[in-house]
């Protein structure tokens, strides 16, 4: 009962300092995790050794494997140089310039860190709009929207995912089966519901078309050679990915196994590769794991799955739709990597009361992704174009973000739903 | 030598009380870069530079992209003009914090201090902070180049 007790007030704590943004997530949930372990050996529920076993390193080895091949391209100026390529090809026509940009973002983020993607790209939307005397406000917003949204589709395209698949057993074929065709559907209609929230500003006529015929690509893509090794080498790691169950091998794998070969093939200053990965995400994740695996081993899990046992009258397509909706809801204001970490044990529990679980792992992969882009803190890519945006004559204030990303989310939520719905027998 | 032995006393400054505006006028007016900005008791209290002005002018995209050399052509942010609000504005919203010698500093202090923060005028403030001079990078270099003229020539 103590340890029960003792376990799920740490992890609740933790949660809340964290959703509550009192703490940093990666100082809360490490110092949560201490304690759990500390707490743990005291009361004699936890051992370092199962704290250990608890952190996926599945997961972990896929994240840095990413981060590392990421942080080799960033500096050769390729995404800078994509951004102007299709920015140049729009010949100024706002709406084409929406289409062409979110399209970009979107294919890269599906494979790449996002928040990466939309750091480098946005700055170069916002001079293209300068450059023509545009509002860059609908650009940069669908920057964010879309690549949120066409993450979903691919197992490495956000971390939700990453964790999804790893604890449910999703592959990087599954995710291509079962969630791209309903991603595209909904990314289409994000669009389109971009492109009618936006009409006014996507009206404008844009003035010194010649200033932008006379941007050079060419010179922003500083290291032509080695953005194309990286190129190959995401290509050869895709590639293994699709081939991950053939094989019989792991995406952490294919993925460190590629960073390998680019770091080896390119041979970068191995200390300015790694100052850019993201550490704090990485100890953020294994924290998680250790909190989530001490409310396992004090047996927090077994209890709740008995509750919701209980309602195991609930039909399993309404249980997937209040999940969907809930964790959207949920990811619309807060981080949703812990509210993916913490639903992924609850689910377990439903899986071990005999509920079919595989549609409520996509239940919440569409809730997480599509969720995130409600508000404008719902996703760190919202984040990110809305405080450089702050720079410009058009900051993206909470206000504008309820009134052109909240139906945007909506809209995709109610048309997933409704794929759902459709293609629940495909997704059981 | 002393920074007072260098500087300039007869001092182009502005109030505080100006407006943006003002400060834009009489940079144009003397072609200068940098006005000392001062309270009622002629005290310094910080300074206003041309890219101080000019930020007002800048696009977004200057501070955000590191790189700008595949850019010929600023297009249409070329026509940007700050508001008659932006500009009407007081001095002190866009004034920066000054860093100042007294007429006692040294030289190559002085210098150094201008090298590292990369400022190219140096008020100069009495011990109350009050404003007295004015010393650019070459005045105190060649002041400072001057005295090698003392230097004996070395005889081969």
């Amino acid at each position: 009962m103590i340890p029960g007790i003792l376990s799920s007030l740490i992890f609740i704590v933790t949660l809340y300092l964290i959703f509550s943004e009192k703490l940093n997530r990666t100082i809360a949930s490490l110092a949560g995790a201490v304690l759990m372990v500390g707490l743990g050996l005291i009361f004699g529920f936890y051992s370092e050794e199962q704290a250990i076993a608890t952190v996926d390193f599945n997961t972990i080895g896929l994240l840095l494997g990413m981060m590392i091949i990421v942080s080799i391209l960033e500096p050769t100026g390729f995404f800078q140089y994509l951004a102007i390529l299709v920015g140049k090809h729009s010949n100024g026509k706002p709406v084409l310039l929406l289409v062409l940009l979110g399209t970009i973002t979107t294919v890269v983020s599906m494979f790449l860190d996002n928040v990466t993607t939309i750091v480098l790209i946005a700055p170069v939307t916002i001079l293209i709009c300068e450059i023509l005397g545009l509002n860059p406000q609908p650009y940069l917003m669908a920057e964010a929207i879309l690549s949120d949204t066409g993450g979903v589709a691919t197992l490495i395209g956000d971390p939700p995912n990453i964790l999804i698949g790893s604890a449910a057993g999703l592959s990087f074929v599954d995710f291509l089966t079962h969630s791209l065709p309903i991603v595209v559907v909904v990314w289409l209609v994000a669009l389109a519901m971009l492109r009618y929230l936006f009409r006014k500003d996507l009206s404008q006529t844009p003035t010194n078309l010649d200033a932008l015929e006379e941007l050079n690509p060419g010179s922003a893509l500083i290291d032509r050679k080695t953005a194309i090794k990286v190129i190959c080498v995401i290509a050869l790691a895709i590639l293994f990915f699709l081939l991950e169950e053939i094989l019989h091998i792991r995406p952490a794998l294919i993925s460190l196994s590629a960073a390998s070969i680019a770091l080896v093939w390119v041979r970068p200053s191995i200390q300015e590769t790694l100052k850019r990965i993201q550490w704090d995400v990485l100890l953020f994740f294994v924290a998680l794991f250790i909190l989530i695996g001490g409310l396992q081993a004090a047996g927090v899990m077994q209890v709740l799955a008995g509750l919701i046992a209980q309602e195991k009258n609930l039909p399993p397509m309404l249980l997937g739709l209040i999940l969907l909706w809930g964790v959207a809801i949920l990811s619309a204001f807060v981080d949703n990597v812990p509210v993916t970490i913490a639903l992924i044990p609850i689910i377990q529990g439903l899986g071990s009361a005999g509920i079919p679980t595989t549609p409520l792992w996509w239940a919440l992969v569409f809730g997480t992704g599509f969720g995130g882009n409600g508000t404008i803190i719902g996703s760190t890519a919202n984040i990110v174009v809305a405080s450089l945006s702050e720079k410009t004559k058009f900051p993206i204030t909470p206000k504008v973000w309820n009134k052109k990303g909240l139906p945007v989310m909506l809209g995709t939520c109610l048309v997933a739903s409704i794929l759902y719905i459709l293609l629940f027998n495909w997704l059981k | 030598m002393k920074i007072g032995d260098c500087m300039k006393r007869n001092i182009i400054f502005i109030s505080s009380e100006a407006t943006i505006r003002e400060a834009a006028s009489q940079m144009t007016a003397c072609h200068i870069g940098l006005l000392p900005v001062v309270n009622r008791n002629r005290k310094l209290i910080g300074v206003i530079g041309l890219p101080d002005l000019l930020s007002l002018e800048m696009p977004a995209f200057f501070n955000l992209i590191a790189d700008l050399d595949f850019v010929s052509d600023f297009g249409a942010a070329e026509f940007i003009r700050p508001t008659p609000e932006q500009i009407d504005l007081p001095v002190t919203t866009l004034m920066q914090p000054a860093r100042s010698v007294s007429e006692n500093s040294k030289m190559l202090h002085a210098y150094g201090l201008m090298l590292k923060h990369n400022l190219s005028d140096l008020p100069v403030v009495s011990e109350n902070g009050q404003l007295v001079g004015i010393v650019s990078r070459v005045d105190i270099g060649t002041a400072i180049l001057s005295s090698w003229d003392k230097i004996e020539a070395s005889n081969p």
